[in-house]
């Protein structure tokens, strides 16, 4: 049987151990071989992206108490790949110093939400979630409020730093 | 339970027969150590589809990105640096074995009846190997990679009558490019390796149906041998040991990191890996019309030999020692190899392309033009003689003595004969004259400088002797006013440092010994040899120019990227010493594409290696290469040491 070519039991001859150090060797060889293979497979799969700070653009025309969309390049760094790509941040200016940045990332499942100025609500069209200025959950799906932004101001230019956030879930983890 | 899974298998599908049929056999004569490289060939080809499969995780075949693609597996990725490790000296290894299995074969003459098809296989299989390795090594498209592409299309390109189709279809194109990465990596990755799999099965299969051959010698073959576990086990010995080399080697003696593509590069002598550097050496021999014999003739003629050999060898003797005219011909063929991999391991390339442009442009430029000086503005000249110092001229020229000696000195003798048009073409576009020139094309200055600058060399040329400006003065000289308003100087601050962020050249690995040449040619004269010069500095802070080895502690950092985001500011944007009137400026290599952000990579990657820091370094190696290293051989060695002494002793308690 093919096991006994294997699965040798101990014996004490020859040929039985030759067949266990042959195992022995070809399983340690296999399980050394393993480690790169692992490291591999897990990758960067659990490192976190750096996030950047990103120049948003001067606030000071913007109205005040009104959230405005603001487009903005952002270098992204993602493995080998280095590009510049466009995102853009909900702004509502309070004062000339005082703002709130929203993530225009839903919460819920992770669309790009709307302002809708008549009933004063952001609205997101994938799934209905209605969310308050503040960004308190109003309405619909969404687990948890809208994402703030860290951000700072150098004179009136407004600086971002750009994060995303897991979706679907009531914490607010980076990702 | 094992059995009955084993039973109920075997009802369906014959696995202990397959089993039986690939460890069963009787070997003639004994099992031997000259029989380890077949299985060991087999192994490591196993290494190859697994290290390469997984390579596919990270690296991109294109022009643009698959250089770094691979450096991101070989340096961010825990154990990449293994992966590829033991994929490229896995091919090393790969050929070895075959060239001594072929040998093995050889020697005992076991091509012979009956045995000739599981040659010609075994040479189907030779071929893949060495179309394997000869097509992993471009796919990156570095330096080495296209370089090698380019051998590789243009040798199909000397073929007869049909060389023009052979190469456009082997480059996918006209040119190199794109689609040509994509061929070659559709060849590696799919084609190549999905034949020689099924290659080996067949010659397996082939193998098992005649058995080894064994020895000649009729009396020796009583003795008979199993293959497993007796011959496994010699396998199983080598192949641990190769195993340890591979990962020795990917730890102590990690692939060479070529540096991005940069077909401006001229520095870069192109050679083949090893294996194929006795064909890259012969075919030096071969030129003109002959060409094709040595690219398409000589592998050809090798080839069907090779094919032929047991049909034209048709005596069933298999004793070397009776068989003088193969083994006389196999001598000769082994040293040829041989011979040819060393010279063409040294050669050194017959004239180098960089050249030094010194010469060249002080002789042609005496000849070259029959300008007429006309009437100088002594004013203008005035002010040219504070801008040969003010814009960076004075970096690589000497004036009245002093600057460097990269180009050549500003003397009557160098600039008689110029016309005004030439010598601001010069300025404005230098490789018009002089398609190698290093000069930075001194695209941002204004007319009105170009032309004040005009005006002092053509004082210079007439042995006019206009005051340098700050030249002739010592660092504790007062500033000169300088001839313009500042707004319309091309460098756009006078605040001291860098101004502008990294650009590209800092995400690439460059490479070490591309860059000490091209350090040697365009930053030596001013930073020193090996970047240690104290080369003088008058009017600036410090009195002589910055020292790169060891470099200012602000700009170190023991972070390859780090530092290099560092200094790369300097190399792309230049920047201007800090002290009252620094004659000496940092010049914008980057800006003013004066070198190409792969020649800043090199650059970069060279100044990092004077600093102690590796620009390869690996950022997340899961354990350090050499650790890991020393780790599985002590691993080996108590695992395998321990099982041995366990069971001497057993054996000796049963004894008793």
């Amino acid at each position: 049987m093919a096991d006994n070519l294997f699965f040798v039991e101990p014996t004490t001859s020859r040929r039985g151990f030759l067949k266990l150090i042959t195992n022995l060797m070809i399983g340690l060889v296999a399980a050394v071989l393993t480690v790169p293979l692992v490291g591999g497979l897990i990758g960067s799969s659990f490192r976190l992206k750096k996030s950047r700070w990103a120049d948003v653009g001067n606030i000071s025309s913007l109205p005040l108490g009104q959230p405005t969309s603001m487009k903005f390049p952002y270098k992204t760094e993602d493995a080998y790949v280095r590009e510049t790509v466009t995102h853009d941040v909900w702004v509502i200016k309070h004062s000339s110093s005082e703002l709130t940045v929203f993530s225009p990332i839903c919460p819920h499942l992770g669309c790009h939400y709307n302002w809708h100025p008549d009933e004063n609500e952001f609205i997101c069209p994938c799934h209905g979630s209605v969310y308050a200025l503040t960004g308190k959950v109003l309405g619909g799906p969404a687990p948890r409020a809208l994402d703030t932004l860290p951000w700072k101001l150098e004179k009136d230019r407004l600086f971002v730093e750009w994060e995303t956030f897991r979706v679907g879930i009531p914490q607010k983890i980076r990702t | 339970m094992l059995s009955k899974i084993l039973k109920w298998i075997n009802e369906r599908w014959p696995l202990t027969t397959v089993i039986r049929w690939s460890l069963e056999e009787e070997m003639p004569g004994g099992t031997s150590y000259a029989y380890i490289f077949g299985s060991c060939v087999l192994i490591v080809f196993l290494f190859q589809v697994i290290t390469g499969v997984w390579q596919l995780l990270y690296f991109v075949p294109t022009t643009d990105r698959g250089y770094e693609s691979l450096n991101y597996l070989r340096t961010e990725i825990p154990f990449g640096w293994l992966i590829h490790g033991l994929h490229y000296w896995g091919a090393s290894a790969m050929i070895i074995l075959v060239g001594l299995h072929l040998s093995q074969v050889y020697i005992w003459g076991a091509y012979k009846n009956p045995r000739q098809l599981t040659w010609l296989i075994g040479v189907g299989n030779l071929l893949l190997t060495l179309a394997l390795g000869f097509t992993g090594p471009i796919l990156p498209w570095d330096e080495r990679g296209y370089w090698e592409a380019e051998v590789a299309v243009s040798s199909a390109g000397t073929a007869p009558f049909l060389g023009t189709v052979a190469r456009n279809l082997l480059a996918g194109g006209t040119a190199l490019g794109q689609m040509t990465v994509s061929r070659f990596f559709f060849l590696h990755v799919a084609i190549l390796p999905g034949i020689l799999m099924a290659f080996v099965i067949l010659h397996l299969v082939a193998f098992r149906k005649f058995g080894i051959s064994g020895p000649w010698d009729e009396a020796k073959r009583k003795l008979t041998g199993l293959f497993w576990p007796d011959q496994v086990f010699k396998d199983g010995v080598a192949v641990t040991l190769i195993f340890m080399a591979l990962i020795g080697l990917s730890a102590y003696r990690p692939p060479l990191y070529s540096g991005p593509l940069d077909v401006l590069e001229t520095f870069y002598v192109p050679k083949p890996e090893w294996y194929f550097l006795f064909f890259y050496q012969t075919l030096k021999a071969f030129h003109g019309v002959f060409e094709p014999i040595g690219t398409i003739g000589i592998p050809l003629l090798i080839t069907l030999l090779l094919i032929f050999l047991p049909f034209y060898d048709r005596s069933p003797e298999r004793n070397p020692g009776r068989r003088v005219t193969a083994m006389v011909c196999y001598a000769i063929f082994v040293t040829w190899v041989i011979t040819m991999a060393i010279l063409g391991y040294y050669s050194k390339p017959e004239a180098s392309t960089s050249g030094a442009p010194v010469a060249t442009e002080a002789t042609q430029a005496v000849s070259s033009s029959a300008g007429d000086p006309t009437l100088q503005n002594l004013e203008g000249a005035k002010r040219g003689g504070q801008l040969v110092a003010s814009l960076g001229c004075t970096a690589c020229h000497r004036v009245n003595g002093q600057g460097g000696v990269i180009g050549p000195e500003f003397t009557s003798a160098l600039l008689k004969g110029k016309s005004r048009q030439w010598l601001i073409t010069q300025i404005r576009n230098p490789k018009a004259h002089f398609p190698n020139s290093i000069m930075p094309a001194f695209i941002s200055a204004t007319d009105q400088q170009v032309n004040d600058i005009v005006d002092f060399l053509l004082a210079t040329a007439q042995g006019k002797s206009v005051a340098a400006g700050r030249l002739a003065k010592g660092p504790s000289a007062p500033p000169v006013p300088a001839g313009l308003p500042q707004k319309t100087t091309p460098t756009p601050s006078v605040a001291p440092g860098p101004h502008g962020p990294p650009q590209e050249a800092s995400f690439a690995i460059g490479n070490v010994e591309l860059g000490a040449t091209i350090f040697h040619q365009s930053c030596e004269s001013c930073h020193g040899a090996q970047g240690k010069g104290k080369v003088p500095n008058p009017g600036s802070a410090d009195g002589t120019v910055p020292p790169l080895n060891p470099i200012d502690p602000t700009l170190f950092n023991k972070n390859a990227q780090t530092f290099v985001n560092d200094i790369d500011p300097y190399i792309q944007h230049g920047s201007i010493p800090e002290g009252p009137n620094p004659v000496l400026h940092m010049l914008s290599f980057g800006d003013s594409e004066s070198l190409t952000q792969q020649m800043i990579a090199n650059v970069e990657a060279y100044v990092l290696h004077l600093n102690g820091v590796n620009r390869a370094q690996i950022t997340r190696p899961g354990l350090e290469p050499r650790t890991f290293f020393w780790l599985v051989v002590v691993v080996f060695g108590f695992v395998l040491g321990g099982f041995w002494v366990w069971k001497g002793r057993r054996r000796e308690k049963i004894n008793r």
